[in-house]
């Protein structure tokens, strides 16, 4: 845990991100950790290992809007984690709180449209921090410039790290990118192979016209009506089966 | 710039203790009321975590036999990860105070096929207070953004041992939201179809965040990983992602395509009577159509809670087709 002096006595007082007030357990002081003059660096742990990882592609992968079977053709090209950062601003402004995130580096992650901090166990980054092998995406952007821009009064800054596996797969012969959130398990693709509705709208459509005209059929000849129902249920009921299974 | 600021009175220099979200001291030592300055916090509490592992194991077992998922889940479905996490959410309560006016029109016809119109005017004053809740950080994958029930056992004790996520958005927007919630609320409560005059106020009275014990199941099935979490304070399952069954898809667009079409059918018969039953019935059965169709595209995911995807769920759907019969009716005007 990181320390803080306690600047009564002098004893080591362990803080974490989300401390506001903290009391000291030599002397006893009240201690408030006052965030406004200097840059805080967080990091979020990981909470999901690479097998997890890959198994949340594959349920991504196998979701409706994704080509048929994508989580079973996809050829997983390459995993990678890394820690990557955004600046995170809590200012005071017109005596309202406004929290903002900016950009830090110049790369982005496909699929993230908006930046944001995902959910997680903010941790005070430093030297006991394990970071257990993940790549630290270096900020190429300062802090500095921010805050001569933004408005209002400080009252927390900090360079927030947080955790992705990077996946890459091979479809089709092409290669695609997704982003898995390694703390809350969320997936961003900007681009991935996209199953169409055609075969689905199909089956719908065929089934309801079939079934609207037997109904008005169903006055003038009951019994022929009811048998051609019966066939178009079985055949809905068939080809149905098969669009779901395999389209 | 110190980062630490020791606290203690400014009139006998005695140790003060503040609790976060508290803006008036009185020191124990010599009794003067002092009045906190500049950044109080906001009022903490956490709920105590009621559910054990096995518990939230066998929620999540009954919740996969439950409902149109895949039918071998149960069967099938092993239990990766099991781990409970502090959620932050908001919770705001907001008194809304006001007066709304306007009118109800009342339609009626005799026999002889006159209409007639009659304008009622109303009027309802509005004193109420709201709860509001809203999760204080980026909802990720959890599926959850509201509590619906916010009691609980308060106790920090679990408070070090399990992982507790940091709110990170900002409160006067959640004091906002809840202001804004409330006006919402209190005018459908005044149940005035056309609003003339209106002066609603609001009070936000109390924010406190509520730290919310919440189970985070992982599951695979067939090489696939799904999630659910569970309420650590009630125990049921509070949202999750789980694999749906091509049966259930293939006999839902069975049974819409019959009902839909079946009822075009009969309002394209009854049309002699009015030719407003033949748009009745095509409507209404396009739209049995739709709710089936939406289950058959989008039911190899089944998806309950929050999440940022609409699934294929029941309640998905309707909101789907809320928002298309208001573009309609947008469009219509």
């Amino acid at each position: 845990m990181t320390t803080i002096s306690c600047p009564k006595c002098g004893a080591k007082v362990g803080f974490d991100a989300g401390t506001k007030f903290t009391k000291c357990s030599y002397c006893g002081t009240n201690i408030y950790i006052d965030r406004s003059g200097a840059g805080f660096y967080y990091i979020i742990p990981f909470a999901v290992k690479e097998n997890d990882a890959v198994g949340m592609f594959r349920r991504w992968a196998a979701g409706p809007t994704k080509v048929k079977d994508l989580d079973r053709l996809a050829q997983l090209a390459g995993v990678k984690r890394q820690f990557f950062p955004v600046y995170m601003f809590k200012r005071e402004v017109n005596g309202k709180e406004q929290v903002s995130v900016e950009p830090a580096g110049s790369t982005i992650l496909p699929g993230l449209h908006s930046l944001k901090i995902p959910a997680g166990d903010l941790k005070i980054y430093d030297a006991s921090f394990d970071t257990s092998g993940a790549e630290i995406v270096q900020p190429d952007i300062e802090m500095l410039p921010y805050l001569n821009q933004l408005p209002g009064k400080a009252k927390e800054q900090a360079l927030v790290y947080f955790p992705v596996w990077k996946l890459d797969y091979v479809y089709n012969l092409k290669r695609y990118e997704v982003v898995i959130d390694g703390s809350s398990g969320e997936g961003f693709a900007s681009e991935f192979p996209v199953r169409g509705s055609a075969a689905y709208i199909a089956v719908a459509a065929a089934g309801f016209i079939a079934f609207a005209a037997e109904g008005l059929l169903a006055i003038y000849n009951l019994p022929i009506a009811l048998g051609a129902m019966g066939l178009t249920v079985v055949g809905i009921f068939g080809s149905a089966l098969f669009v779901a299974r395999r389209m | 710039m110190d980062l630490s600021v020791g606290l203690s009175c400014p009139s006998c220099g005695g140790a003060i203790s503040v609790v976060e979200g508290e803006n008036v001291v009185i020191c124990k030592y010599c009794n003067s009321t002092l009045f906190v300055e500049g950044d109080s916090g906001v009022y903490t509490i956490a709920f105590k975590n009621k559910v054990v592992r096995d518990s939230a194991i066998a929620a999540s077992q009954a919740w996969w036999a439950k409902g149109l998922k895949a039918r071998d889940l149960k069967r099938v479905g092993k239990i990766v990860e099991c781990y409970p996490i502090y959620l932050p959410f908001w919770s705001a309560a907001t008194r809304a105070a006001g007066w709304v006016c306007g009118y109800e029109e009342r339609t009626y016809s005799d026999s002889k096929g006159n209409v007639r119109t009659e304008r009622v005017p109303k009027e309802a004053m509005v004193l109420q207070d709201y709860a509001y809740s809203e999760i204080a950080c980026d909802p990720g994958d959890l599926g959850i953004r509201n509590l619906r029930s916010l009691s609980g056992e308060t106790s920090f004790a679990d408070f070090e041992m399990i992982p507790t996520f940091e709110a990170t958005t900002s409160k006067d927007d959640a004091i906002k939201k809840a202001r804004e919630e409330a006006i919402s609320r209190a005018r459908a409560s005044a149940n005035i179809p056309h609003v003339t005059f209106e002066r609603l106020h609001t009070f936000p009275k109390k924010l406190s965040i509520i730290y919310y014990p919440v189970w985070v199941v992982r599951y695979s099935y067939r090489e696939r990983m799904y999630m659910n979490t569970v309420d650590g304070v009630a125990g049921g399952v509070l949202s999750g992602r789980a694999p749906g069954d091509p049966l259930f898809q293939s006999l839902a667009v069975t049974a819409g395509s019959s009902i839909g079409g079946l009822i075009a059918a009969a309002g394209i018969l009854l049309s002699e009577m009015d030719w407003r039953i033949m748009i009745g019935g095509l409507v209404g059965g396009a739209i049995v159509l739709y709710v089936f169709y939406r289950f058959f595209r989008h039911g190899s995911e089944i998806v309950e809670g929050d999440f940022k995807e609409r699934g294929a769920s029941m309640r998905d759907v309707m909101a789907e087709v809320k928002d298309i019969s208001k573009q309609i009716q947008g469009a219509y005007r």
